[in-house]
């Protein structure tokens, strides 16, 4: 163990972590090898001694003791050797214990896949927590900057009490290290057990290790009677994503395919290419059914189904009503129709309102919400929000002074910068989704979605709003709907164009993303068509009605039907969107980690009792 | 480099604020840990942690033992006595004068009308030595009922009985150290990964520093036969072929030690005889294991120059459990493999006082280690204890296996139940709960008021759990530990060791005998009685224990350490100072698929289960990981009945049924499904449970089920969900 600097004063200070004298020898951080880069060619030193970085203190709980460990500023990181593990749960009990997590969350996990046939049978246990990346993207995804990458062993700590709960960093996260736990409604993780790492001890999970598997200390630096530091292992996933400071050992030979328990339906597929043998993650054996799953369809990310859909709406609303009259839409001009104008203007900003309180009470704490601007530099979350944020207070001030009358010229202003902050604000909102680690999301199609949400939606509200106006005023409706259909076609023929790219390239990437494919013409299999279907007769629809320049009363109610059949698909196509998401994380166990066993847990009752692990519906 | 914030906001780390570190021994299984627990300032119990310097666990634990501070606050821990005239009655709250005296009065009527041995005592191993002695004393000295014996029937009694046929006495031979000097390790139906990670721990950490080959006899393929050498995917049920074939071999091809047989052994005539007769083509036709691996593994383990066997369930839990042990002993005797570094064959226990049991409770005859059946062991315990010899039976009575038949046709009417809970842990449950009602008296002594058996009890005497008393555990390699109170005991409930003085104090012979109000008084009778025995205990004292962080015994007065092996002069326990070389024929009477019933059963427990969950299932980071009753099942043959991974299936055997969710997986053959068996209605529902017939231990492991998908699944879910408060 490494001694504790004391002050110029003599007086030494009191580590967070209270070793006893005689601690035992595996539990001790083992020295560097000296190795200077590692596998991806970045620097293990982290900090040198003059590192505006170095010398502090980590100021863990209130102490002021700083370690003397020669390689405090290296970076460190687990080492797993596969070939040993016996999913004993040791260092999973000792994380859940050391940390005082209920029996909902854990920031290490086991899980397992497995090969062959009895009795020649292989199951690999894989034990994961956080891998402290060199690129952690849970740090650059949040908003509120809650994280940190520590130059002290390389450690990326997450503050609960700086997050508000959003839980972007558990969705970008390709481990689920993150952990959104949604009694406190924050988030919480994997701390290195940097406190025990001040006072020369390996964290708690490698200290427990009953198996010789699970190990720790500076990264490439392969513990005593360990001769690999391998990237990877089946069941893991891509390195490349996050550069992920964790080292593998695995040796002994495996099946050609490693199946998971989990209700994933994924398995892992031994391929040869350039001399390397990876598995890669294939669709598992496709159920031959086709599901509608209506109750599937909510989730907790509901408020983000309607919040998304609004936001595009009046984004495209507003354009309409903004950009019309200036293409010679003279009827949606303040001018002709002053009530309805100012009305819709008004409903607009009202609906917007709704769709952000709602985002905001997503949060697992919404009175922290101001927090969602502290990572304008990275965070795709805090970008969405600041662009949504100034496209509704130029939309506010646009709308006030436009229906007081005040200062004609600032309005002006005010609708251009609108009319640009607000598809400026949707692609910030594209950005957040596209994320590596959710192959089902990471695809241009998002772009096609929103903005053809924008472009379907947008016009159909203000056709709507005019068409009921003029039909009430005994008015014809027909002209400005045949001309507003056309954006609305377009939006709906370029969501349909994107979802068919989106599905071949689904299929081809394979993996993860085939795997969501693979859901969505199963489980979901009904409510996919349902929702193509929809699309290709709100197209046919809207495309008639401005041909045939539908008139009166049943001109209007085939509006109505069309604008019904245009909402009801979009709603359950973004729905689609939230729950197929199939992201790259770890394996799970039979029980522990199972989204299957989860909502099955949930279903019975059994997770009533609250030592089943599993949160009844928190939503 | 990203580090996100410049300015680093300070790290806040959970600190359960531990104030003090109090010793104890781990209560769970037969390992042994030392353990440390944590109190803060309140004096509540928040962390435990393995104690740094102990030589069994050297700082580690495992998944219980991390957690186990938290048994201390458990849902539904036993606060007051309930007491009820009938089992249809409500159960009231009464005070413990009120619960002893009708407890009392209720044993002394039934005795008084249909004879001393129709008052039945189960206990367990799971209480504390100087707890067993003294019920011990209460039944044998002040009782007098011959049918009093532990739940160690249903895990050890195999290991007890082999050890007694084969060296004249019980007490394993070996040590974990052993692990750090042997050539071949072979386990039988041992899964250390899962039942005993701590072992598992130091025999891997052993082979880290040196490679040695390991030998795994299982049905399944388990953790541990993944990572040995050698994995033999044995028939349930025949491991005395394979035994005996392994002999065969050896003696075939002049392996054996003969000066070690000629010196140490008798009996060696009819044993070649009769292994002669399991050549390696013959046993594999019926063990399953093929001529040549059994000739390789005979040969590697014979010319080892130190092997050991370990084995736990998978041999103690059959018809023949006794001579399985007795035959492992054979092999280790045959090749010289007995009290030396090495070279042994150690029983890996279940229980963390299995063996206080077997040394002290006077289950099996008298306190340590005396038999009833010697005339010199009454006198001396007699006398000791100031009571007449005469009134001590002349021959062990009933098992735990034979008293429930007793109490089913009536001979037995009164059970008083100690820390077990037969209306899980025992076979075929629809007759052990039809048995229950039989009774007139049934009085349940348990830490926790829901333990099942409550339903049919008429008292419940809320007991004191591990850590909140004090006195001693021997683990599995003869280790006395010792357990130091840690917290005051929960509500009203008291140690068992007073529970056991206060009856005492109640029946008038009692109150002539000296009952000790202390465990470390007991301990001090103990000492006394154990002097100059093999299990001397003279040498140790609570304080010389806790410094140590255990002794193992014998340990005479003045010694300085334990003594790490027994049998080392080559010396045994039969009169004639041998070890018996037993001639065991195989008989083959289990109930195996058939037709009807085209699958094996099989159970064991997980790692994360305890003694049926009335502990493990209530702390959620242990019983999350199966928190409900599943199979581990074949995909071929599920995909032959329509059975799908995660549905519910309903299994049917010639005595009950059962619905378990279904975990797909090729670790068990395509004629097997494997159960974990703490779960309440579940496995037990379904098992035959035949007898060994030296140590009536039930064969829990091989009976014949048929499967079929559960037709209706929300049916099933909603009947599973009904099943358990836990």
């Amino acid at each position: 163990m490494y001694t504790v600097h004391a002050d110029e004063n003599g007086i030494s200070f009191v580590p967070a972590f209270k070793a006893r004298p005689n601690e035992p020898t595996y539990a001790l951080l083992p020295p560097s090898n000296g190795a200077q880069f590692n596998q991806w060619g970045k620097s293990i030193d982290l900090a040198h001694e003059k590192d505006p970085l170095a010398g502090d203190s980590l100021k863990i709980n209130g102490s002021t003791a700083i370690s003397a460990n020669p390689d405090r500023y290296k970076q460190h990181g687990f080492h797993f050797t596969a070939d040993n593990c016996i999913g004993c749960h040791a260092c999973e009990a000792a994380c859940s214990e050391k940390n005082d997590l209920p029996a909902h969350i854990s920031f290490r996990s086991v899980g397992y896949v497995e090969g062959g046939t009895y009795p020649d049978f292989r199951r690999v246990n894989i034990s994961m927590a956080c891998n402290h990346c060199d690129d952690p993207v849970c740090l650059t995804g949040c908003p509120t900057r809650a994280y940190t990458k520590f130059a002290e062993y390389g450690a990326v700590l997450q503050d609960p009490d700086i997050c508000f709960g959003c839980g972007y960093c558990t969705w970008v996260c390709p481990y689920n290290a993150p952990q959104l736990d949604p009694i406190k409604g924050e988030v919480s993780k994997c701390n290195m057990c940097v406190d025990r790492l001040e006072v020369g001890l390996k964290p708690a999970c490698v200290a427990a290790c009953l198996a010789g598997a699970l190990d720790f200390g500076v990264v490439e630096t392969p513990p005593a009677n360990r001769i690999q530091a391998k990237l990877e292992i089946p069941g893991f996933p891509d390195p490349g994503i996050t550069h992920p400071n964790i080292r593998f050992q695995q040796t002994r030979d495996l099946p050609r395919e490693m199946r998971r328990t989990d209700s994933m339906p994924l398995v892992y597929v031994r391929k040869e290419a350039a001399g390397k043998t990876r598995y890669q993650p294939q669709v598992a054996e496709k159920p031959a059914i086709r599901e509608w799953s209506f109750e599937k369809l909510r989730s907790r990310e509901d408020p983000l189904v309607v919040f998304t859909l609004i936001s595009q709406m009046v984004v495209g609303a507003f354009l309409t009503l903004f950009l019309g009259p200036l293409l010679g839409i003279e009827i949606l001009s303040q001018k002709t129709h002053p009530v309805t104008h100012a009305s819709l203007l008004l409903g607009l900003l009202a609906l917007e309102t709704f769709a952000l309180a709602l985002s905001t009470a997503h949060l697992g704490k919404p009175h922290r919400f101001y927090r969602a601007f502290y990572n304008l530099r990275w965070s795709p979350v805090s970008r969405e929000v600041a662009g949504i944020a100034v496209f509704f207070n130029v939309l506010g001030l646009y709308t006030m002074l436009s229906v007081t009358g005040f200062f004609p010229e600032i309005k002006d202003v005010a609708g251009w910068l609108a009319a640009v902050s607000g598809p400026v604000a949707l692609y910030a909102m594209v950005r957040i989704y596209r994320i590596k680690a959710r192959p089902f999301w990471d695809h241009w199609q998002v772009a096609t979605s929103f903005y053809g949400s924008t472009l379907a939606l947008g016009p159909l509200a203000v056709a709507l709003t005019y068409a009921g106006v003029l039909a009430y005023q005994g008015q014809a409706f027909s002209g400005l709907l045949a001309v507003l259909a056309w954006p609305m076609a377009l939006g709906l023929a370029i969501e349909g164009l994107g979802l068919i790219a989106h599905a071949r390239d689904l299929e081809r990437r394979g993996g993860e993303a085939a795997a969501s494919h693979m859901e969505q013409r199963t489980r979901f299999g009904r409510i996919y068509i349902l929702r193509n279907v929809g699309l290709l007769a709100g197209i046919g629809l809207v495309s008639a009605l401005a041909v045939t320049h539908a008139e009166g009363a049943p001109g209007f109610w085939v509006w109505v039907l069309a604008a019904l059949i245009i909402v009801a698909t979009a709603l359950i196509g973004r729905a689609l969107f939230y729950v197929l998401v199939i992201p790259t994380t770890m394996p799970g166990a039979f029980f522990w980690r199972n989204k299957g066993f989860e909502e099955h847990a949930r279903k019975t009752g059994l997770a009533k009792m609250p030592q089943v692990g599993v949160l009844p519906e928190a939503h | 480099m990203l580090f996100g914030r410049q300015t680093k906001n300070p790290i806040k780390i959970v600190d359960k604020g531990v104030v003090d570190w109090k010793y104890t021994t781990c209560g769970y299984c037969s390992t042994g840990c030392s353990i440390e627990v944590g109190l803060n300032a309140e004096g509540r119990a928040v962390t435990s942690r393995g104690v740094a310097d102990a030589p069994v666990n050297q700082g580690k634990l495992c998944i219980k033992g991390i957690f186990e501070h938290e048994l201390f606050n458990s849902a539904n821990r036993g606060k007051t006595p309930l007491l009820r005239e009938r089992a249809i009655d409500a159960y009231r709250e009464v005070g413990w004068d009120v619960a002893l005296d009708h407890t009392v009065a209720e044993i002394r009527r039934i005795q008084e009308k249909h004879g001393r041995d129709s008052v039945a005592i189960v206990s367990t191993g799971q209480i504390l030595t100087e707890e067993f002695y003294t019920l011990g004393k209460l039944t044998r000295g002040v009782i007098g009922t011959n049918n009093y014996d532990g739940n160690t029937t249903l895990c050890m009694s195999s290991a007890v009985s082999g050890y007694k046929r084969s060296f004249g006495s019980d007490g394993p031979p070996g040590c974990y150290e052993d692990f750090d000097h042997t050539e071949c390790l072979m386990a039988f139906g041992s899964n250390l990964p899962e039942q005993h990670p701590i072992i598992y721990w130091r025999l891997k950490m052993a082979l880290e520093k040196r490679k040695f080959p390991v030998i795994v006899v299982d049905p399944r393929v388990t953790m541990f036969a993944q990572m040995a050498d050698i994995h033999l995917p044995i028939t349930p049920g025949t491991d005395l072929v394979l035994l005996n074939s392994l002999a065969h071999v050896i003696l075939k091809e002049g392996l054996q030690d003969r000066a070690y047989i000629e010196a140490h052994t008798t009996g060696f005539e009819e044993f070649a005889n009769l292994v002669a007769q399991y050549d390696p083509t013959t046993a594999a036709a019926i063990c399953g294991v093929d001529e040549d691996t059994i000739r390789h593994v005979a040969r590697v383990y014979a010319k080892a120059g130190a092997a050991m066997s370990i084995w736990t369930m998978g041999i103690n839990q059959s018809t023949h459990g006794s001579d399985g042990v007795a035959a492992i002993n054979s092999l280790n005797l045959i090749t010289g493999n007995i009290g030396k570094p090495g070279g042994t064959s150690l029983s890996i226990t279940g229980q963390c006082n299995a063996m206080g049991t077997r040394e002290w409770s006077s289950c099996s005859g008298l306190p340590g280690y005396r038999a009833l059946e010697k005339e010199k062991d009454r006198e001396t315990i007699a006398k000791y204890w100031g009571i007449d010899p005469e009134f001590f039976p002349r021959q062990r009575g009933l098992f735990m296996t034979d008293i429930f038949p007793a109490m089913e046709t009536g001979q037995i009417k009164a059970l008083w139940l100690i820390a077990t809970n037969p209306m899980t842990s025992m076979p075929n449950i629809p007759r052990i709960k039809k048995t229950l009602q039989n009774l007139e008296f049934l009085v349940v002594q348990d830490a926790y008021a829901d333990v099942e058996t409550t339903k049919y009890a008429h008292v419940f005497l809320p007991a004191a759990l591990w850590g909140e008393k004090e006195g001693v555990f021997t683990n599995t390699e003869r280790r006395v530990n010792l357990v130091r109170k840690v917290m005051e005991p929960h509500g009203d409930s008291k140690p068992d060791l007073w529970i056991f003085n206060q009856m005492a104090k109640r029946f008038e012979q009692g109150r002539k005998m000296r009952f000790p109000e202390t465990s470390a008084e007991v301990f001090e009778e103990m000492r006394e009685l154990s002097r100059g025995r093999m299990l001397d205990y003279s040498g140790l004292t609570y304080d010389g224990i806790e410094k140590q962080r255990g002794i193992q015994w014998p340990c005479p007065e003045g010694a300085e350490a334990g003594a790490p092996r027994l049998y080392t002069d080559g010396v045994f326990q039969h009169p004639d100072g041998k070890a018996k070389l037993l001639a065991l024929p195989f008989v083959d009477n289990n109930e195996r698929p058939d037709r009807q019933f085209p699958f094996w059963l099989n159970s064991g427990r997980v790692v994360e289960h305890f003694h049926t969950r009335t502990r493990t299932g209530k702390i959620g980071n242990v019983n999350k990981f199966s928190p409900t009753p599943y199979m581990e099942m074949n995909p071929d043959a599920a995909s032959d009945l329509g059975i799908e991974q995660m549905s519910y299936a309903r299994l049917v055997s010639r005595r009950g049924v059962a619905v378990v969710m279904v975990q797909l997986t090729h670790c068990v053959p395509h004629d097997m499904v494997f159960i974990p068996f703490h779960f309440h209605e579940c496995v037990n529902r379904l098992t035959l449970g035949l007898l060994d017939p030296y140590s009536r231990q039930p064969a829990f492991k091989q009976c014949a089920v048929r499967i079929e998908p559960a037709t209706d699944q929300l049916a099933a879910a909603a009947a599973n969900v009904a099943a358990r408060s836990y």
